[in-house]
This record gives structure tokens, C-alpha cells and sequence, in this order.
């Protein structure tokens, strides 16, 4: 009967219930949308991080993380390459020289990283082919000493196709080695920082002009299920305890803390929002109560217990989340979805922090249900106030309240 | 039920006892003095009527024996027990057993049907499904109302809403139904037949009733009269 009660109450004040309905739907679907985006963002950004740049292991020589010194290179290439050819949890790898130097043409000069790639292996792991937007990759282009910039960097330096640029860098012996070098492809990779810093080269082109010997100071991986990210990470180390041997949270720590503030950050929206609804819900159940003041008094005039009152405002602000809840669920699923498929452009706005790409919301299951125990925790809470108002009404007075 | 008959069962006459009940509002700020050493018994199977003009205490009298008010001074006695020393848990589950209310203004719970209204306290003592329907039946008949089961109160007329109150007051068999003007807002039709209800289940079920009135009409109907003026007990007649 306590159900029956509270349940037609909802529905006696049609406009109140239903404001306090829509407030909680608002505020759902907000939530939703707002943790969607979040999660979208940060998946983002970690796979722009981790296909542009980072992969998902990279190995190097421990000296070289300290010291960017040429000298640090990784010794047993051919036996790291053997390991990953026959490892069937790796979907791609390529081995690269880093050199840090300059890049010059009459415009101007500016610092970079020279990657000196072997092009096929790149196209497999990072798909720098795909990138380039203007021009071609270096497959395609038969130009002596090719090299693809970035477009940040080629805007920076009004770089075009067939461009000629100077680049300098230390070679094996420590002297500066300085070249001429052909813009073949400009790409776009969504990081901008990424682009404006990065130019890369063929391994071969480079290592003839550091003395003919290939140099490699890196080699990147990527895992078909990032999930064997520790089990593949761990035999690497276990066969080759002389490299350095890190994923791409140990590399990149703010890659780490976005993803590990993820579900901070959903309890933080949580909180937030559901903090708002609570004055909402109140405010609503305590004019509730205050209309039903006499009605409360006959109940408890003719034997309701004070338990029985406080359960039964319970379960009708229980029944106000518990209607509100699945429709701003549905709607913010939709719309999570809808995004989650055409994206939200906010290349503009986000080239700022080195970011261009498109962000597609998404949200697990579990945020799913996070939220919905949280409206119903909300509606709990706010219906203590009222509820414990509701039992202090003495029978009497309430009875010929006017 | 079989708990509530052997209550009424020992009580046999006396069903309510005031003594010396004095009640005074606002004793620190400006003392109304409502009720003035009230001394009272009612028996078991009375119609009685409590007269009096407006503010003569009636209303804070039925309130304090029925339990939602306390009485500054005196004590309250029904079926020997002191009611002014029962909790507040205590004195609802006290009310919800032993008493039954009719109210000024009708009072159903405007969500419920007829018949919910009814049953709702039968609910609470925990009385099966088929006991509730057994019950409901026999007073909606009782008040002549076997047809309006599924109305709710606002598809109901005055008359007919303090019918369902009084079956509603009946429904857990209490010792005795306090009534507070219970035909102030019925029009003639409706108090006549309101009355006769009353008057046949007190008659026939010696259901004992206390209610208060100014209504000649109702006075009219009562075997025993006992009329307060200013909180106290002026004269109390047994009409034969």
C-alpha cells in the first residue's frame, strides 16, 4: 500500500513531478554526455600519442633515454627483429634512428627530430603513409634524399612539395654532418606538436651520411590486444635485460595520468551533477510535504508509523529517479551514440594543446550503471531531509492545519 | 483480531477514563487554559455527544484521549492503560489497535479508493487479503456504499466521503471511535443519514461512539450528553 500511495502522489501535482522528472533527466543526459566526451577525449588523445608516436612498447638503449647522444644505439637489432617477426601478439614494429638537428631553408631555421625510417616498417606501424595529404611517401618517389614534414611545420616554414631543405645533425663521430634534403610529402598527423617537430627521412639516407653504419636508436611496437601490454612487455625485458624496455604509460606520463584519472574524473562529474539534482529534489518534496501535511497526519492519526512515513517519501523521491534515470540514460545513450559516429569537430579549438582530430564520445557499460546507482543514491539522499521533516509533523497540528 | 476481543472483553464497561485532564497551550508565553480538570467515563456500547460552544474544549479533549495530543495534567486510562505513559511508537500502535477516528473534513487519503481507504489501517495491523475483502464488504454495506468501492474520494460527495470515514474508523474493530464534528460540513440528508449509520452500528455492533458537536441534529440522536464550557465539564445527561 506504501507503494501504491507514493506512487499516485508522483503523479497528484503532474507539473511539480514532472519539472523534478525533467531536472533529473536534464541532468542524467548531461552527465552522460559529459562523461562520454570525456572518455572520448582522452581515447583520443592516447591513440593519437600512441599510433603517432609512442606505440605501445618501444625499446631503447638505456643510455640513450639519459643522453640523446647518436653513440646510444640499440645493439642486437637483427635479434630484437627476429623476436618480433615470430611474436603473433605484435601487429607491427619499426626500427628508427633519432637525431636531433636542424632543419634550414630560406625562410628560416628550426629545431627537429630526424626519424630515419625504413618506410615499409613505418607504413605498417604508424601508418605514416596514410598521413600524408600532400605529396607522397617515400615508396612512390624515385628523388635522392626524400623527406616528409610534418604540416604544422610546413606552414611554419612555407614548406611545399619538392621544397629543398637543409638539415644538420651530428654524425657517428660527433662532427655536424649538414645535407640537402627534397619536401616529397607533407603530413598531417592530428598532433601538431607532434608535426611541427618531427620530419622523417629514409634509415638508409641518413645512416650514409652519419659514415655507413645503420644506427638505430629505437624500435616501436604495437600490439594487436593492448591488453598483453605487460605479458609481451615482461618477456622482452626477460630476453633482452640490457635494453630499456618501456610502455607507452612509462614513456609518456601525462598519456598514464589522463588515463588513469579517467574514473576520478567520472566520480567528479557524478558528484557534481548529482549534487545539483539533490536541491532540486529537495526543494520539490518538501512543497510535497507541505501540501500533504494534514493527509500525513491522518496517516499517522490512524496508525502509520514513523518508519512507514519516512519509507513511504522514500520510495516516491525513489520513484521520481527511478522514472527520470532510464530516460536520461536512453537520451544520453543516443546521443553518445550519434557522436560516438559522426564525432564533434573541435579541431579549432583544440589545435591550441596540439590536438586536431575529431573526438567520438563513448562510454562503457559500466559508466552506465555508475550513473544510474547514482540517481537513485541521489534520490535516496535528497528524500532524508523532507522524510525526516515529514516524521517530526505531530498528528494533531497537522490534522487541523489549515 | 483475537487479541483486540479480549481487550474489549475485559474492559466490559469502562471503556475510557479521564481524570483531572487539564490542557494548557502556550504555558510559558501566554497559558490558554483549554481544559480545566476534566473528569469523564464512557462505557462500553455509549452514543455519547460532546456539546459545547466553539473553544470549549471538545476537540482537545477527543485529541488528548485519542492519543495525538498530551495532556498537561491528569491521565487518560483506557483498557487500564495510562496512555500518557505509552511511547510514541507505543501510541500509535495503541491507536491503530484500540481506536477508530472520524475527522471534521472528511480526511480520506485522496489517492486511495473507497476501498483502500478503508482497509488501509486493516493493512497496517496485517490482516490477510481475504479478511480485508470480508471486512470491507460488510461496512461499505454497513454505510451503503457497496457500490463505490473504486471511487476515489473526489468522485465522492460529502455525505458519502464521511461514510467511508466512518467505515474507515470501523475497519480495524477498535474499542471505541472518536468522531470530531463529523457532520459540520453534511448537509441535512447527508447528517440524517450519517447518523442513522452511526446510531445502527452502535445499536447493533454496541460499537461505543464519542463525538464531538454543536449540531442540534446529532445531539438530538445521542443517549448521553455531557456539555463543556470553558474546558470544563458544566452538566453530563443520560437521556433515557
Amino acid at each position: 500500500m506504501l507503494f501504491k500511495i507514493a506512487w499516485r502522489n508522483i503523479w497528484r501535482n503532474k507539473i511539480r513531478s514532472l519539472t523534478v522528472v525533467g531536472s533529473i533527466v536534464i541532468g542524467v543526459w548531461a552527465l552522460t554526455f559529459m562523461m562520454a566526451f570525456y572518455d572520448g577525449f582522452v581515447t583520443m588523445y592516447i591513440k593519437s600519442a600512441v599510433e603517432n608516436d609512442l606505440s605501445h612498447i618501444q625499446i631503447h638503449n638505456p643510455d640513450f633515454m639519459e643522453d640523446k647522444k647518436v653513440e646510444f644505439v640499440v645493439e642486437n637489432v637483427e635479434d630484437i627483429n627476429r623476436k618480433l617477426s615470430s611474436d603473433s601478439t605484435v601487429s607491427a614494429f619499426a626500427s628508427r634512428s633519432l637525431n636531433n638537428g636542424m632543419i634550414a631553408n630560406s625562410k628560416g631555421s628550426r629545431g627537429c627530430q630526424i626519424r630515419g625510417v625504413i618506410p615499409e616498417q613505418e607504413a605498417a606501424l604508424t601508418r605514416l603513409n596514410d598521413k600524408i595529404y600532400d605529396g607522397v611517401y617515400f615508396d612512390k618517389s624515385k628523388k635522392k634524399n626524400p623527406l616528409i614534414v610534418g604540416q604544422k611545420l610546413a606552414d611554419k616554414m612555407k614548406l611545399k612539395l619538392k621544397s629543398k631543405v637543409v638539415l644538420t645533425f651530428q654524425n657517428v663521430d660527433g662532427d655536424l654532418v649538414s645535407a640537402a634534403f627534397k619536401v616529397i610529402g607533407i603530413y598531417k598527423s592530428g598532433n601538431t606538436i607532434f608535426e611541427e617537430m618531427n620530419i622523417f627521412v629514409e634509415l638508409s639516407d641518413i645512416s650514409r651520411l652519419m659514415g655507413d653504419k645503420t644506427m638505430i636508436h629505437e624500435v616501436a611496437l604495437m600490439l594487436d590486444d593492448v591488453g598483453l601490454l605487460d605479458t609481451v612487455q615482461s618477456a622482452m625485458k626477460a630476453e633482452f635485460p640490457d635494453l630499456l624496455i618501456e610502455n607507452y604509460k612509462e614513456i609518456s606520463p601525462d598519456v598514464n595520468l589522463y588515463e588513469s584519472q579517467m574514473g576520478v574524473i567520472t566520480y567528479v562529474f557524478v558528484i557534481i551533477v548529482m549534487f545539483a539534482l539533490i536541491f532540486g529534489i529537495i526543494n520539490a518534496m518538501l512543497m510535497a510535504i507541505l501540501e500533504r501535511s494534514r493527509e500525513l497526519g491522518i496517516l499517522m492519526a490512524v496508525g502509520l508509523n514513523k518508519l512507514k512515513v519516512f519509507l513511504m517519501i522514500l520510495i516516491e523521491t525513489v520513484f521520481i529517479g527511478l522514472i527520470a534515470a532510464p530516460i536520461g540514460l536512453m537520451l544520453g545513450y543516443f546521443t553518445v551514440l550519434y557522436y560516438g559516429k559522426v564525432g564533434i569537430d573541435m579541431r579549432e579549438s583544440m589545435e591550441k594543446i596540439g590536438l586536431n582530430e575529431i573526438i567520438y564520445t563513448e562510454l562503457d557499460v559500466g559508466s552506465y550503471f555508475i550513473i544510474t546507482v547514482a540517481v537513485i543514491i541521489t534520490a535516496i539522499v535528497a528524500s532524508v531531509y523532507p522524510a525526516l521533516k515529514a516524521i517530526k509533523l505531530k498528528p494533531v497540528e497537522a490534522i487541523y492545519k489549515i | 483480531m483475537a487479541r483486540f476481543q479480549a481487550s474489549k472483553y475485559i474492559l466490559m464497561k469502562n471503556v475510557i477514563t479521564v481524570k483531572g485532564v487539564t490542557k494548557i497551550y502556550n504555558p510559558d508565553t501566554i497559558p490558554v487554559h483549554a481544559l480545566r480538570g476534566v473528569d469523564l467515563q464512557i462505557g462500553e456500547g455509549e452514543f455519547t455527544a460532546l456539546v459545547g460552544p466553539s473553544g470549549s474544549g471538545k476537540t482537545t479533549l477527543l485529541n488528548i484521549i485519542g492519543g495525538l495530543d498530551d495532556a498537561s495534567d491528569g491521565s487518560v486510562i483506557i483498557n487500564e492503560q495510562d496512555i500518557a505513559k505509552l511511547s510514541d511508537s507505543q501510541t500509535i500502535e495503541f491507536r491503530k489497535q484500540n481506536i477508530g477516528f472520524v475527522f471534521q473534513a472528511y480526511n480520506l487519503i485522496p489517492v486511495l479508493t473507497a476501498k483502500e481507504n478503508v482497509e488501509f489501517v486493516m493493512l497496517l495491523q496485517g490482516a490477510s487479503q481475504s479478511d480485508r475483502d470480508a471486512r470491507v464488504k460488510e461496512l461499505m454495506s454497513a454505510v451503503g456504499l457497496s457500490d463505490h468501492l473504486d471511487r476515489r474520494p473526489s468522485q465522492l460527495s460529502g455525505g458519502q466521503q464521511q461514510r467511508v470515514a466512518v467505515a474507515r474508523a470501523l475497519a480495524s474493530k477498535p474499542m471505541f471511535v472518536l468522531a470530531d464534528e463529523p457532520t459540520a460540513n453534511l448537509d441535512s440528508k447527508s447528517t440524517a443519514d450519517l447518523l442513522d449509520i452511526m446510531a445502527k452500528l452502535n445499536k447493533e455492533e454496541n460499537i461505543t461512539f464519542l463525538f464531538s458537536t454543536h449540531d442540534q441534529r446529532v445531539i438530538d440522536r445521542a443517549r448521553r450528553v455531557v456539555n463543556l464550557d470553558d474546558g470544563a465539564v458544566i452538566s453530563d445527561k443520560t437521556i433515557e
